[in-house]
């Protein structure tokens, strides 16, 4: 009974770190989502592209590029990484709407491009990116609520509710639901496929940076790191249906919630063998996410 | 309009028969209690104007769409739930509407695919050069060849589909589905991207390739092709067969005068 | 007699078209023969270089295969791969076993480790599919260095048996992968006129035409996933064999990248030509640029996406020239 008890007691702290980084990896399959649903592209260089950013806030902030406040750096690093977005999204654009094949291989030459790039300009180290929030904590009924946590928490919030903002108010929004459930009526009905596919890439760009940033402090940051962050944030979108924005926040949850289950009950060192075994059940019994039914395909 | 019953004569042995077919998408009836009987020997067309339900009806036949409700058998075989590769295996082929050839292989080599179901050669002389193999795959060849010949376009053997006129490779694809020797034969569309000269030479090389034993079934816009190709002819309109007949009957029929030159109206 | 005319031109298209796999055969021929003399001249080096790079093309070849007739996109492989290579070091080291042995088990190992990815993946969309191949490379070094009792872990494992006792080690492992090379090339030029070939190749253009003729998607996807993981599988049985050691540092989810990127380059070719270039190109390059080692990623992120944007603007070139108006 009392092994029952102590099997069970870790279950809170575990479910809330699971909430917390499962939002990160939300974010993350957030950007995945927006591209696949407007352009059909499963976008390979995701995860390079927001390693690539974090690289940068690290950059701009430690000196070894430029040595800025940490808001300028990111002022900086996101004006950066919305251009990359937008570069990657120019040069494959005519292979938009092309077969799966194409365009996956293209992505992966891009992420390679950008994996290259960082080896260049950062090298192989590994280094360490803090978040200028004060180190602060409170316990509720044997659960430590850190600042962290609420900053995640906060900042998820915060991007969800800004692109749900835009999506359902905006025209450009309007415009980006049309194009999601039919690129080519909607290019009939003079809507800007192209400037509605930069939304989502941009979007997707920044989502990633916003990811990268906030879950870098609780690992550390290399050029390797990127390649797990990537998969988990594909493990999310594929959980939430990749063609459902609710679906892929709530997949990241999920999933951040099911890791930490398999890592304290079962083993820390099957991570990603978790996450293809997830892949696959997912896939082959629910094809179409595992919350199809719960929140459906719209956005 | 009568309907004749599978069991009621001799001669509709093996016949293609459909009874009752009610097909619904999302609460809309796409097909209701359509009956069809088509005997072997007998090009049967199926028209009616857009929306009339025949291309439905055709997916019912092919094993693309399950009906509602009905029974559809080839002489004593149920096919009501058999996916298409099944109903490929009891002798039922089609030719598509959009052209259907793999741009990798050669015309020939793309009728050689129609024989796949009754080759046997294994795996071990897919990548070894084994002596049944090579007969078979000669033996293949040459019923390639021989069913390209017979619809006249054995010269083209070796091009790749793409470098090939519409007329060439549609007919391409019935010398495909005709490889195999089948019993029913399933035409979607076939003059569909063909030229007038094109259209000609197809219903030609149709009734050439017609036998006594081979059930073959026409979906066409195009009425001189229907018209000079088929022994009866279908009418459907809202779902429901309206008409059924010789293709003189038909062209007779008030009801289909109404319905052709009414819908031309609107 | 009207059809006939309407295919006048083959003539002139048919004889170019024969003229050019004769030239083909004549320079495969010719590449075979300098391979086949060349441990007479050169250096153990470049021997064990080209050795490597023999094992690899067939990886990429395995790709290229999964990519020519699947229609699909596989950037786990390496998983594969490492599957063959530790089947014959662990056969050794576990079980004294050598290569006539290892050979055999690790072929058959790599078809049943691809009809168990592929019979639960056999539904999905390709894109699907790469998602689950990333998955697959990403969690096989976990599994390598977790498993260290069979795997030897992070130092991996030495293979030292010879295939025949007797003969110098650098010529026999030169050798044997020339030779398991040539004859996988061997076997795909007779499957593409193969029944199962054709069909593949039907399935991956029009899945709807295949299953009217009885050509099921799964089966296509079925069969192309295991002969392509069979041939990845043989592929790492020669690597092993070649360089003598495997360790967890060589199947990373880059290798499994750089698989492609070797596929990509040689234009998903099944030819031995194509493999060699595929091949070469992600043994070589690495191998002879060392110092330029960080602009590798780049050099083939730019090889894909240069040969994808070439091959997209090719086919609309195609597309725009006269010839085939309706």
């Amino acid at each position: 009974m009392s092994g029952l008890f102590a099997l069970f007691q870790d279950l809170p702290t575990l479910l809330w770190s699971g909430l917390v980084s499962g939002c990160l990896y939300g974010l993350g399959a957030l950007g995945l989502v927006m591209v696949f649903k407007s352009s059909r592209v499963v976008n390979f260089a995701h995860g390079n592209l927001a390693g690539l950013a974090a690289f940068l806030v690290y950059g701009f902030s430690s000196g070894v590029l430029l040595n800025l406040s940490w808001g300028s750096a990111v002022a900086l690093s996101l004006g950066l990484t919305c251009l990359v977005g937008v570069l990657a999204y120019a040069v494959i654009a005519p292979l938009v709407f092309k077969s799966d094949l194409t365009s996956t291989i293209a992505t992966l030459g891009i992420g390679l491009i950008l994996q290259g790039t960082i080896q260049i300009v950062f090298g192989a180290e590994i280094v360490s990116l803090e978040l200028p929030i004060p180190s602060f904590g409170f316990g509720v009924g044997g659960l430590r609520i850190t600042a962290y946590d609420l900053t995640v928490l906060a900042v998820t919030i915060l991007m969800i509710g800004s692109l749900f903002f835009v999506i359902e108010r905006t025209k450009l929004g309007i415009a980006f639901r049309a194009v999601c459930s039919n690129p080519f009526a909607s290019r009939v009905c003079g809507l800007n496929l192209r400037l509605v596919h930069l939304f989502s890439w941009v979007s997707g760009a920044v989502l990633g940076l916003v990811a990268a940033l906030l879950i870098v402090p609780t690992t550390f940051l290399s050029s390797t790191t990127v390649a797990s962050f990537m998969l988990t944030a594909f493990t999310a979108a594929v959980v939430g249906g990749f063609s459902s924005l609710p679906g892929a926040a709530v997949g990241g949850i999920l999933v951040g919630v099911a890791m930490n289950l398999f890592s304290f009950y079962v083993s820390p060192e099957f991570m990603n063998t978790f996450l293809l075994g997830v892949i696959m059940l997912t896939l082959n019994f629910f094809p179409d996410g595992l919350l199809e039914k719960a929140v459906g395909g719209r956005v | 309009m009568a309907i004749i019953h599978a069991e009621a004569a001799p001669e509709t042995r093996g016949a293609l028969v459909a009874s009752g077919i009610n097909l619904s998408f999302g609460g809309i009836d796409v097909l209701k209690g359509v009956d069809l009987d088509l005997r072997p020997g007998l090009v049967t067309g199926l028209i009616g104007p857009n929306g009339a339900g025949k291309t439905s009806l055709f997916n019912c036949l092919t094993g693309l769409y399950h009906p509602n409700r009905g029974r559809i058998a080839l002489g004593d075989t149920a096919l009501d739930v058999l996916s298409p590769a099944r109903r490929a295996g009891l002798g039922m082929v089609r030719s598509f509407q959009h052209m259907a050839l793999s741009p990798d292989l050669t015309l020939l080599e793309n009728v050689m695919t129609g024989l796949t179901l009754s080759r046997r050669s294994g795996w071990g002389s897919a990548f070894l050069p084994m002596p049944r193999g090579r007969a078979e795959t000669q033996d293949a060849r040459r019923r390639a060849m021989a069913a390209l010949d017979e619809l006249g376009i054995a010269g083209a053997a070796d091009l790749a589909p793409p470098e090939l006129p519409p007329g060439t490779q549609r007919l391409g694809e019935i010398a495909r589905a005709l490889v195999g020797g089948p019993k029913v034969l399933l035409l979607d569309e076939p003059a569909a991207g063909l030229n007038a000269v094109e259209t000609r030479d197809l219903t030609r090389a149709l009734r050439r390739v017609m036998h006594p034993a081979l059930i073959m079934v026409v979906v066409e816009h195009d009425m001189d092709l229907i018209m000079q190709l088929c022994d009866q002819i279908y009418v459907l309109n809202f779902g429901k067969v309206i008409a059924c007949g010789s293709p003189e009957a038909v062209q007779a029929d008030p009801e289909v005068l109404r319905v052709y030159l009414g819908a031309g109206d609107e | 007699m009207a059809v006939s005319e309407l295919v006048h031109p083959e003539g002139a298209i048919r004889s170019p078209a024969r003229a050019v796999p004769d030239l083909r055969k004549w320079l495969a021929a010719l590449v075979v023969a300098v391979l086949a003399v060349l441990p007479m001249l050169s250096g153990s080096f470049l021997l064990y270089s080209l050795s490597l790079c023999f094992a690899n093309a067939i990886a990429v070849l395995s790709v290229s295969v999964l990519v020519r007739y699947g229609g699909e996109v596989s950037i786990g492989h390496s998983f594969f791969v490492a599957l063959g290579a530790y089947t014959v070091a662990v056969m050794e080291k576990h079980l004294g076993l050598g290569l006539w042995i290892s050979l055999p088990v690790a072929l058959l190992m790599g078809f049943a480790a691809g009809l168990l990815f592929a019979v639960p993946s056999r539904r999905m969309s390709g894109i699907y599919l790469a998602v689950a191949s990333m998955a697959l490379a990403l969690s096989l070094p976990e599994l390598l260095i977790h498993m260290e009792r069979w795997t030897g872990g992070f130092e991996g494992l030495y293979i030292s048996r010879d295939l025949l006792p007797g003969v110098a080690k650098a010529g026999q492992r030169y050798y044997f992968a020339l030779a398991a090379l040539i004859l996988v090339c061997l076997a795909m030029a007779h499957f593409r006129g193969s029944r199962q070939g054709m069909a593949l190749l039907l399935a991956r253009a029009h899945p709807r035409a295949a299953e009217a003729f009885g050509i099921t998607r799964s089966w296509a996807r079925i069969s192309v996933f295991a002969l392509s993981a069979t041939l990845a599988s043989l592929s790492g049985a020669v690597v092993a064999f070649a360089s003598s050691t495997v360790s967890p540092n060589s199947f990373t989810l880059w290798s499994g990248i750089f698989y492609l990127v070797g596929s990509v380059v040689s234009l998903q070719g099944t030819s031995l030509l194509a493999a060699l270039v595929g091949g070469g190109i992600i043994t070589l390059v690495p191998q002879y640029l060392a110092g330029a080692g960080d602009y590798v990623p780049i050099l083939y992120g730019s090889a894909l996406l240069i040969v994808t944007l070439l091959a997209n603007s090719g086919s609309g070139l195609r597309r725009l020239l006269p010839g085939k108006g309706a």
